[in-house]
């Protein structure tokens, strides 16, 4: 059959364009194939306050310190920093030598588009940053009070016309080019966690200054990867730093990591190319994961059960070269009052809603019954948990909760208005936000489903624009002060406390516990606070989740984990193995 | 030669004469009919209105057993036929209120604009020029973030983008009709304007209208289900919409009730809407007359 030249031209190009749409990765190119559950806010460090921004955010920008990939329980160790630091005697002076040679990405902010040395005085910049109430960072609550000098500038300068970053602060001075110094308030044992987390990881004044207000779409670091510009789209595609300085994979590990020295003292990062899909539904992913497109993700609730069997995998996945890992997460879940609202100072009526929760049966819908029951705010595994502590507000008790919110005013909910409930839009949360309208109804207490986007929820929280809403938060730091500084009063929204609870008896014992190192006695004031917090009812306390992941036969050093944000720097791909397993696919 | 003078039909009369005689709108319309007959016994409680009560096992399989059964469990182990049920509430509701928001906008400023011509005439087609130049999915979502969640969002989103077509119909016809002698007529005896615009133009266009909220009814009930899927839509009651929602993620289990309960029940009005739509059409248009 004959066919017209034009319409064989026009087939032709559509075929070239379509082919090239679908070009596969190749196979010998090591790139890994990751998932970001929710949209990305921004690459500014001092918002990166949740999780998925915190973990983009590292693999551009780095901290003086970071946690030993291979070491279990976390274990802090230098990263900027040449060393840890010198840290006075009683416990307030902090003197850090910096790693002489990194530099921050090259750029056109700087001079002949060369970055140039990272400096002290960056770091100096950085928290001042931080601190700078003009920028309203999200991580202020960090260093909230926390270094010598650095509140009186905060409000100083919120005064003035522009913030003068040229003043001197005491809690934060470059001694020389290499010597960094913090002088804290007041002994905080907890603060060297802080210079790990993302919200202290050093920025250039140039490249901040050359944004302006685009800088959170212009991420410039030190990092091991780069990204030339963010554009809020569903693909972020990182490149290895051509400039990156020379950081080894490392040769020692706890036992239990024994296994993953095969890289040992190789130069990092290890992979070229990092894809990032930002992918709020689980159904898309688990296909991509299923069709080897994807190089680890945690198993959807819904394909629970026909992946995992006796917690192990099914013989289809297995074929395919899964594995299966399984970890205790540092998180809790948690149903949080907006105390801004008087209704919610009412605790009998905190006690009556918890009390009707079956939160059992969640953990049965939602988990697959792979969670721990949540009896109050910090996370098994941290000092600070009574293991036998049951906390007596926890449901379903429904008579106890009927008469509970009958001698809260409020009998069978009536005069109590309609609450409103708010959720991230995702199909799961609406399950879930349904589940608890459901658990309510049962007492008669009435809730309206209010359901944003990520970044909206998160700002409506900031905004004190809520009055119930469902969250999960994931340690920071492997310490129990991480947990409690949620209901710690001057932490309120903007800061982590999105509850507003304020209560000055629980404030003085928290800042009184927090100023002590770690000991025994230490460890009794951490559980009194949190059993006080559980009976106080600041919060209805879900779960401590389990992360199942499945992870492809071909990714090489992968560990789940809850404080590695850089964790893509280790990671690996064996090509060959990828190679050959793609073929079971 | 006499003969004894019948008073003659009216058009709806005739209209319903000729889709009851023909077998397949004759179902539409019983169909179209028991889907309302069904919302107003949920609506006063009658029917479906202890939907939210835990009847067995979270995903239970359809089966025989009771009639709340047939078609499976939820994720909460409630009865998805009751849902579904229930959702027949909400589904009528919006395509009622819907297309009742766009008739009444569209027929006012189609009537006005084909009324009096001139400057009204040429700020209304700017006004809704302007605003069919606007993609309806992201206006949707627009109205549907500023006005925040809900019902009475999934209302006002839909009625205000849906009634473009008929203000478009309306002008025009209006135009047409304005030039018409029993018109002029009424200009001679004085007649107001609202008199000739309401008491005869309204009357002989209003098959347009009828034919329109079948129309209308249909795309409101096809856009909610589409709002509610992407997370827009209705929450905290049943909807297609939202039941469309659970099954994307609990297809992974391989229940497929909620599913198929869902897109039957939809499927079944939108076609009866379809086909009773057509046949008014059909019936109602003096063109089409006696063919």
């Amino acid at each position: 059959m004959k066919m017209p030249n034009v319409l064989l031209i026009i087939l032709s190009a559509t075929f070239l364009v379509f082919a090239g749409c679908t070009k596969k990765q190749d196979s010998n190119e090591r790139v890994l194939n990751l998932v970001s559950p929710a949209e990305i806010k921004g690459f500014d460090p001092i918002q990166a306050d949740d999780l998925y921004s915190g973990r983009e955010i590292s693999k551009i920008y780095e901290g003086l310190l970071q946690y030993h990939w291979l070491k279990m329980p976390y274990e802090l160790v230098p990263n900027l920093a040449a060393a840890l630091p010198v840290i006075s005697k009683d416990g307030i002076t902090y003197t850090f030598k910096l790693r002489s040679g990194v530099k921050f990405q090259d750029d056109a902010a700087f001079a002949g588009g060369k970055g140039r040395e990272v400096e002290a005085n960056d770091f100096v910049y950085s928290i001042k940053r931080l601190a700078d109430s003009r920028n309203q960072a999200t991580g202020w609550w960090v260093l909230d009070g926390k270094l010598k000098g650095l509140n009186e500038w905060r409000e100083k300068n919120s005064k003035l016309p522009a913030t003068n970053y040229d003043e001197e602060v005491e809690g934060v001075k470059a001694l020389d080019k290499y010597t960094l110094q913090f002088k804290l308030a007041k002994a905080f044992p907890q603060f060297l966690y802080a210079l790990a987390m993302p919200f202290t990881y050093a920025v250039s004044k140039e490249v901040v200054a050359k944004y302006g207000k685009e800088f959170i779409n212009h991420p410039i670091g030190t990092g091991p990867y780069i990204l030339p510009i963010f554009d809020q789209g569903k693909k972020i595609t990182y490149t290895k730093n051509p400039t990156f300085r020379e950081k080894l994979y490392p040769s020692d590990a706890s036992p239990e990591f024994k296994n993953l020295l095969s890289d040992a003292g190789k130069r990092l990062p290890l992979v070229e190319k990092i894809v990032v899909h930002v992918m709020k539904e689980t159904q898309p992913a688990w296909l991509k994961l299923n069709k080897g497109e994807i190089d680890y993700y945690s198993v959807p609730k819904d394909n629970f059960a026909t992946a995992i069997k006796n917690n192990k995998l099914s013989d289809e996945l297995a074929k395919k070269g899964f594995i299966l890992e399984i970890a205790p997460q540092l998180d809790v879940t948690y149903t949080a009052f907006n105390f801004e609202n008087k209704l919610f100072h009412n605790k009998k009526l905190r006690q009556a809603m918890y009390l009707a929760y079956d939160e059992p049966k969640a953990n049965e819908l939602f988990y697959n019954n792979t969670a721990f029951p949540a009896q109050s705010i910090i996370a098994p595994g941290i000092a600070g948990v009574d293991k036998n502590y049951v906390n007596p507000f926890k449901g379903p008790k429904l008579t106890e909760a009927k008469k509970l919110l009958a001698e809260a005013g409020y009998p069978d909910g009536k005069g109590l208005p309609e609450l409103k409930y708010d959720i991230p839009d995702s199909t799961v949360s609406r399950q879930m936000g349904e589940y608890f309208q459901k658990q309510m109804e049962q007492i008669g207490v009435k809730i309206k489903i209010i359901s944003s986007p990520w970044p909206e929820f998160q700002a409506k929280v900031k905004k004190k624009a809520v009055e119930v809403y469902g969250l999960a938060w994931g340690a920071d730091y492997p310490d129990a002060e991480n947990f409690l500084q949620l209901f710690y009063g001057p932490n309120k929204s903007p800061g982590a406390n999105g509850s507003n609870y304020d209560n000055p008896q629980f404030n003085k014992e928290f800042e009184a516990a927090t100023q002590m190192q770690d000991s025994p006695e230490r460890t009794a004031r951490y559980e009194k606070l949190n059993k006080f917090l559980a009976e106080e009812v600041v919060a209805l306390f879900g779960v401590h989740r389990q992360a199942y992941i499945l992870e492809q036969g071909w990714l090489k050093n992968y560990h789940p984990t809850d404080l590695h944000h850089d964790a893509v720097q280790y990671l690996n791909i064996d090509t060959q193995k990828k190679a050959e397993l793609l073929k079971n696919f | 030669m006499s003969a004894e003078i019948k008073p003659s039909k009216s058009l709806l009369h005739n209209a319903l004469i000729k889709i009851v005689s023909e077998k397949l709108s004759l179902i539409a319309l019983i169909i179209v009919f028991l889907y309302f007959l069904v919302a107003m016994l949920t609506a006063m409680g009658v029917l479906a209105s202890n939907w939210g009560q835990e009847i067995g096992q979270s995903y239970a399989a359809p089966s025989f057993e009771a009639i709340k059964n047939y078609f499976g469990l939820d994720i909460f182990g409630r009865s998805v036929l009751l849902k579904t049920i229930k959702a027949t509430e909400t589904a009528v509701v919006i395509g009622v209120v819907v297309s009742m928001i766009s008739i009444v906008i569209g027929t006012l400023l189609g009537m006005l604009a084909g009324y009096f011509g001139g400057f009204v005439d040429e700020l209304i087609v700017w006004f809704y020029t302007t605003f069919a130049s606007i993609p309806g999915v992201m206006l949707l979502v627009a109205i549907a973030f500023i006005l925040g969640k809900g019902t009475t969002t999934v209302f006002l989103s839909l009625g205000l983008t849906s009634w473009l077509g008929l203000c478009r119909i309306v002008r025009a016809e209006v135009m047409k009709h304005k030039e018409r002698e029993y018109i002029q007529a009424a200009n001679a005896i004085g007649a107001t304007h609202t008199r000739k615009l309401f008491n005869h133009i309204l009357p002989n266009i209003s098959h347009l209208l009828i034919i329109n909220f079948t129309q209308t009814f249909d795309s409101a009930v096809k856009a909610e289900v589409v709002l509610s899927f992407l997370g827009l839509g209705v929450v905290g009651r049943p909807s297609w919409g939202t039941m469309i929602d659970d099954s994307k993620l609990e297809l992974a289990r391989g229940v497929w009730w909620q599913l198929a309960a869902a897109t039957f029940a939809m499927f079944l009005i939108v076609l009866a809407f379809n086909i009773l739509g057509d046949a008014l059409r059909d019936a109602l248009d003096p063109k089409l007359k006696g063919k």
